[in-house]
């Protein structure tokens, strides 16, 4: 069922919401800019944004995880699994970063199963903001992650004038609403046509030039970029890692040990493709040692018809980041269009 | 669920050198999470933390048929090797695992058995080494040919000489630069094929060693009648996970971790991004 809000209960329900634990949602900073932060009042709450450069991915996967605490006791160690139980809402989320956690979520329940993800992320509660004027750089519509979604989050909230719509699509997201079930309506029938126009409308913010991607994925996954198209593409890439660190779906890590309060702390630590020691062996063995083998790497985990047929999505999911990010200009629409046309801007 | 990150404690028993660099080390677990029983294949891969310097892969290097030592050995090249080389008895280590698919002895039944290691490549083959002569009837022919870059270099010598009185196996040793005393083959492993009698038909040849001495065997088995997928190697990536998520030993889709590290020579050839 579908139901609504009028707009001055928002702030009374994410009062309810503040209650029971941890709300975040993108606040304007004091510099202007808009990041994702956990809120202390709704009246924080912005509700005209740009999406904020970084993802809420730190939410379910932080930068720097930890996994296991190493005690030590003279000579004998003890280990133990760090939790993390908090319950946490994350509120006014973009589509794309829907998409990008439901995206991380199916990489970590693939067996074995990674309970230290899970935990988290099952507790967490997505609450999105469809968007109704999709911003610049995005291309969700090729991803299939937005401007509006059918799938993926717990509620979907529409702006639709002097109310909002409000998408349940999950037991998590029913919880949500029950806080304080008064405030809630059955949408009516002039709210949902509106919705469906506005959708129209977001759809049709997008030009004709967007991302491609199958045939690019045609050639990626046969093999028939050339050689020197990868050179040359690389030869932009700064190797800053970037586009990692800010893709709502990459999630490669290392394991490290961190040394806190005097004990030692496993961690999981986000780490990046693009960077040389990514793959180096201490022997000095390292299998992808030029950068062109890396971003030819990045763009065969996100685009490639193996990966596709293994995850059913790209590994991407439009939210144009890395375009804002990439000093070199090497971002996924940019390296799609050269790959598809066989070469590279000069 | 259970905590995919979370070690097992092991105690080291005892530690030997191989060679100047090279340890061996055998370890025995401390207490198994939920008493669960450490069964593991020849060819999978451990991944050992030595607490405070963080976890790396390692093969196993001792036979299934002998439960009782869990082995490694370890070339000292790093932070964590090193530290793991200046351990002491009754000092402990962390271990996850076993990991990978492991070589497929079944498979290798009533065959003929071909080992080409070259320096420390020889462990993880001395795991199925062991495991085959550990059930000598079950296998045909074993020939074991092994190079390293001197002779000091060679690593299991006690083993070596065991290998090389035993009726059953044929061994031989070769070593790139020759020492004063060494009076056996000089020169790279593939010079050995030439002392040898081979039966490609009826033979799987387990080759590992360094990615230049893989290169030439493979290409010599295969000029000797090696089918691709009786050539057997397995794969060296820095796996962080074990569990094909951190996408370090990832190859085109491929995890070395999990659906390696053991692949026949056809397999390897269809890694590609």
């Amino acid at each position: 069922m579908v139901f609504a809000i009028q707009r001055p209960g928002m702030a009374k329900w994410l009062e309810k919401l503040l209650e029971g634990g941890e709300v975040i949602a993108p606040v304007r900073g004091p510099c202007g800019d808009v990041v994702f932060s956990t809120i202390r009042s709704p009246a924080q709450v912005i509700w005209d944004f740009g999406n904020p450069l970084h993802p809420p991915k730190r939410f379910v996967l932080p930068q720097t995880d930890p996994l296991v605490t190493i005690k030590r006791n003279g000579h004998r160690h003890e280990v133990e699994p760090i939790y993390d139980d908090a319950r946490r809402i994350l509120f006014n989320v973009r589509s794309c970063d829907v998409k990008g956690i439901a995206f991380l979520t199916r990489m970590h329940e693939m067996e074995p199963a990674d309970a230290s993800y899970l935990r988290r992320a099952n507790r967490l509660t997505v609450i999105s903001l469809a968007c109704t004027t999709p911003c610049p750089p995005g291309f969700c519509v090729c991803t299939d992650s937005g401007p509006f979604l059918s799938d993926g989050y717990d509620i979907q909230l529409t702006d639709v004038g002097k109310s909002y719509l409000v998408e349940v699509g999950s037991e998590k997201g029913e919880a949500a609403i029950s806080v304080v079930p008064s405030l809630f309506r059955k949408a009516t029938e002039s709210e949902l046509l509106k919705r469906k126009k506005l959708e129209t409308a977001a759809r049709s913010h997008f030009g004709q030039e967007t991302c491609h991607f199958a045939s690019a994925m045609r050639r990626i996954s046969t093999g028939r970029v050339q050689d020197s198209l990868w050179d040359k593409m690389s030869d932009w890439c700064l190797e800053c890692g970037g586009c990692n660190l800010i893709c709502p779906t990459c999630y490669c890590f290392s394991v490290k040990d961190l040394r806190r309060d005097g004990t030692w702390i496993r961690c999981r630590m986000w780490d990046s493709c693009q960077y040389a020691a990514f793959t180096l062996e201490a022997s000095g063995h390292n299998p992808r040692e030029h950068r062109k083998e890396r971003m030819k790497r990045r763009f065969f985990h996100k685009v490639s018809a193996q990966y596709y047929t293994r995850d059913s999505t790209v590994g991407c999911v439009g939210c144009g980041r890395c375009i804002k990010v990439c000093l070199g200009t090497t971002d996924m629409p940019a390296v799609v269009a050269a790959i598809r046309k066989g070469k590279w801007h000069e | 669920m259970n905590d995919v990150f979370l070690p097992d404690i092991a105690t080291l028993v005892k530690a030997w050198d191989e060679t100047p660099d090279t340890k061996t080390f055998a370890w025995r677990f401390r207490d198994l999470k939920g008493g669960k029983d450490f069964h593991f294949l020849p060819g999978q891969f451990l991944e050992l933390s030595v607490f405070g310097y963080g976890e790396a892969p390692f093969c196993i290097a001792s036979s299934p048929t002998r439960p009782d030592a869990l082995e490694t050995t370890v070339r000292r090249t790093g932070q964590l090797t090193d530290a793991l080389h200046r351990l002491g008895n009754g000092d402990e280590v962390g271990i996850r695992g076993p990991f990978g698919n492991g070589f497929d002895a079944e498979a290798a039944r009533g065959k003929d058995l071909l080992f080409v290691g070259g320096g420390i490549g020889l462990a993880p083959l001395r795991s199925l080494i062991w495991n085959a002569l550990d059930e000598r009837d079950r296998f045909g022919k074993v020939t074991i040919l092994y190079g390293a870059r001197t002779p000091s270099d060679l690593v299991y010598r006690h083993e070596l000489k065991e290998w090389e009185e035993r009726s059953d196996v044929e061994l031989l040793i070769t070593v790139d630069w020759a020492a004063p005393g060494w009076t056996g083959n000089v020169g790279v492993v593939p010079v050995l094929f030439e002392k040898v009698t081979l039966h490609p038909e009826s033979t799987l040849a387990y080759v590992c060693g360094p990615p230049i001495m893989i290169r030439f065997v493979v290409r010599d088995l295969l000029a000797r009648g090696f089918k691709e997928e009786a050539v057997i190697s397995t794969l060296e990536r820095m796996m962080q996970c074990g569990i094909g998520k951190c996408n370090h030993c990832a190859i085109g889709h491929r995890y070395v971790c999990r659906d390696g590290p053991v692949f026949n020579y056809s397999q390897i050839r269809e890694l590609v991004e």
